[in-house]
């Protein structure tokens, strides 16, 4: 099938700094594919660049059809940057709730002011995402009042309300406490079994075994292992790979 | 509690421990604010005694004119209407050139900073008094003649937009860098993020100050009296001040409305604030 993401040998330059080295990455339609490496790998910055939430220097990015590339200017890249985002949802590490908004008001924040959605319509659509992540309780509350797991269900409710084509998880249970991780990953997991195309950069190595169906590792601004995750895990080709399974499997982060 | 002892007695009784230290606590907390306000009251009953024309251990206290004030209160309080107009009429103008010249300091098109910052330069670095008589005495060296009302409220919001703009600064610096990206991950224009996101957080954060400033332009509003064509409390004080040789009783009238002024300002903004703050952040 052909790839709804396609990256194409990306560089990213942050000031004289070369963050991200001719990256080229594919993800087929309904894979989930998780992003693993150090911190100050690049796995991040990747990832930001393909709803351009970071420029990228050169390359090109392709999202179901879309082909914009890096150095564009003007009108008709600004609105392929624009169509791009339309087709992506982006789940922060900090959550970034509107915390002057309700959860509901959050949730149907994107469909009314972007889409100009019916509000009805996006109110009805807001609650099923909700009840997805088990939260339609809470739909009334503010942020203020959630724990760091409901604020993060609800920022994936937020996100799937767009009805993107493709999820990006920006290390989603990085600022949680230990015991929220779980509630959060549930979410995730039954998100990509209801066939969502999924990037996840992540340090769970647990959720990348038992959901990803491939796993890229990166290292230096590169992707030294692009593999199924049983093999990745077993069979870790790159010392580097190994090194990072290693310290995962030991605890010291 | 000292121990995890089975008794139960322990555990009974460490609960109403915490509540004597708990009532300790809130007995000291209302006795330090009885105390500042019996402080208060001694305070005012000497300033007012100051001001009583007894004789307190040989040295005679200032002798006012009661007469004088009796027959002018009613003149000098019918300024507080412009006074008030004035204060209204500057804040608005103000707090809408702030945002202004707040939102041009985000600005990535050079004019647009350097105006923001040109003005902002200016007019601090000019006084509030040249301003106001340049409105009203060198405009109309060029054929621009203001009332004293217009070229008043125009130096006064002038003024203090030029001082808010930096609080309506700090405000949009508060909303951290992640709610933005938020906002343009979900696919919003940058005036889209500006309004639905990124202004509400921000004038949350800018409200209070922005009421001290009010409360100041009210006293800041008495230089407008310079203009001599604004009946405001300090013109109307200052007046039969002159006239009747008792500035000190027409200046103390002044001060006591100024001063009631603020105090219901200061009221009414700390309600605002509690609101606020009990809001549903």
């Amino acid at each position: 099938m052909a790839p709804i993401v396609q990256v194409s040998k990306l560089d990213k330059y942050f000031g004289r700094l070369h963050v991200l080295k001719e990256v080229s990455i594919d993800v087929a339609p309904r894979e989930v594919v998780c992003l693993i490496g150090r911190s100050g790998s690049g796995k991040s910055t990747l990832l930001r660049c393909i709803n351009f939430l970071e420029e990228p220097s050169f390359g090109t990015i392709e999202v179901d059809g879309l082909k914009v590339e890096a150095h564009g200017k003007g009108k008709e890249h600004r609105q392929l940057i624009h169509d791009v985002r339309l087709k992506t949802g982006m789940v922060f590490q900090e959550f970034n709730l509107f915390p002057h908004m309700s959860v509901l008001e959050n949730v149907i924040e994107g469909p009314v002011t972007v889409k100009g959605m019916d509000r009805a319509k996006a109110i009805q659509l807001a609650e099923e995402n909700l009840d997805r992540v088990g939260l339609l309780f809470k739909k009334d509350e503010y942020p203020m009042r959630l724990s760091g797991g409901q604020k993060q269900r609800v920022a994936i409710a937020r996100a799937l309300t767009m009805e993107p084509k493709v999820m990006l998880f920006d290390e989603p249970t990085s600022a949680l406490d230990p015991e929220l991780i779980g509630e959060v990953l549930n979410v995730m997991k039954k998100v990509a079994t209801d066939g969502m195309t999924m990037l996840v950069v992540t340090h769970e190595m647990g959720f990348a075994r038992e959901v990803a169906d491939r796993v890229l590792v990166m290292a230096d601004g590169e992707i030294i292992e692009d593999e199924k995750p049983d093999n990745l895990f077993n069979q870790p080709k790159d010392p580097r790979t190994k090194a990072l399974i290693d310290r995962y499997r030991t605890g010291t982060t | 509690m000292r121990s995890d002892s089975t008794t139960g007695h322990v555990v009974k009784l460490a609960p109403s421990q915490a509540e004597l230290l708990y009532e300790a606590q809130q007995r000291q907390a209302r006795n330090f604010r009885t105390n500042v306000g019996l402080s208060w009251g001694i305070l005012l009953l000497i300033l007012v005694y100051l001001f009583s024309g007894q004789n307190f251990l040989g040295i005679k206290t200032i002798q006012i004119d009661f007469e004088f004030i009796r027959n002018n209160m009613i003149f000098i309080a019918g300024g507080l209407g412009e006074t008030l107009l004035v204060s209204v009429l500057s804040i608005v103008l103000a707090t809408i050139l702030a945002l202004l010249a707040a939102l041009g300091r985000l600005s990535t098109i050079p004019p647009v900073y350097a105006l923001s910052t040109f003005y902002v330069s200016l007019i601090r670095g000019t006084p509030l008094y040249l301003q106001i008589f340049f409105f009203f005495l060198a405009l109309p060296q060029l054929g621009i003649v203001l009332t004293g009302l217009f070229a008043g409220v125009l130096a006064l919001g002038l003024n203090y937009g030029a001082y808010m703009s930096e609080i309506f600064r700090a405000g949009l610096a508060s909303v951290g860098k992640g709610q933005r990206e938020a906002a343009i991950a979900l696919g919003m224009t940058p005036w889209q993020t500006m309004k639905r996101v990124v202004l509400p957080q921000a004038m949350r954060f800018a409200i209070p100050p922005t009421g001290n400033e009010f409360i100041a332009m009210t006293k800041d509003s008495a230089l407008v009296s310079a203009t001599g064509f604004v009946h405001e409390v300090m013109w109307r004080a200052t007046r039969v001040g002159r006239a009747q040789f008792h500035n000190l009783e027409a200046l103390i009238m002044a001060a006591i409305f100024y001063w009631l002024m603020t105090l219901v300002l200061s009221y009414v903004q700390s309600v605002i604030e509690t609101r606020l703050a009990k809001g549903d952040r």
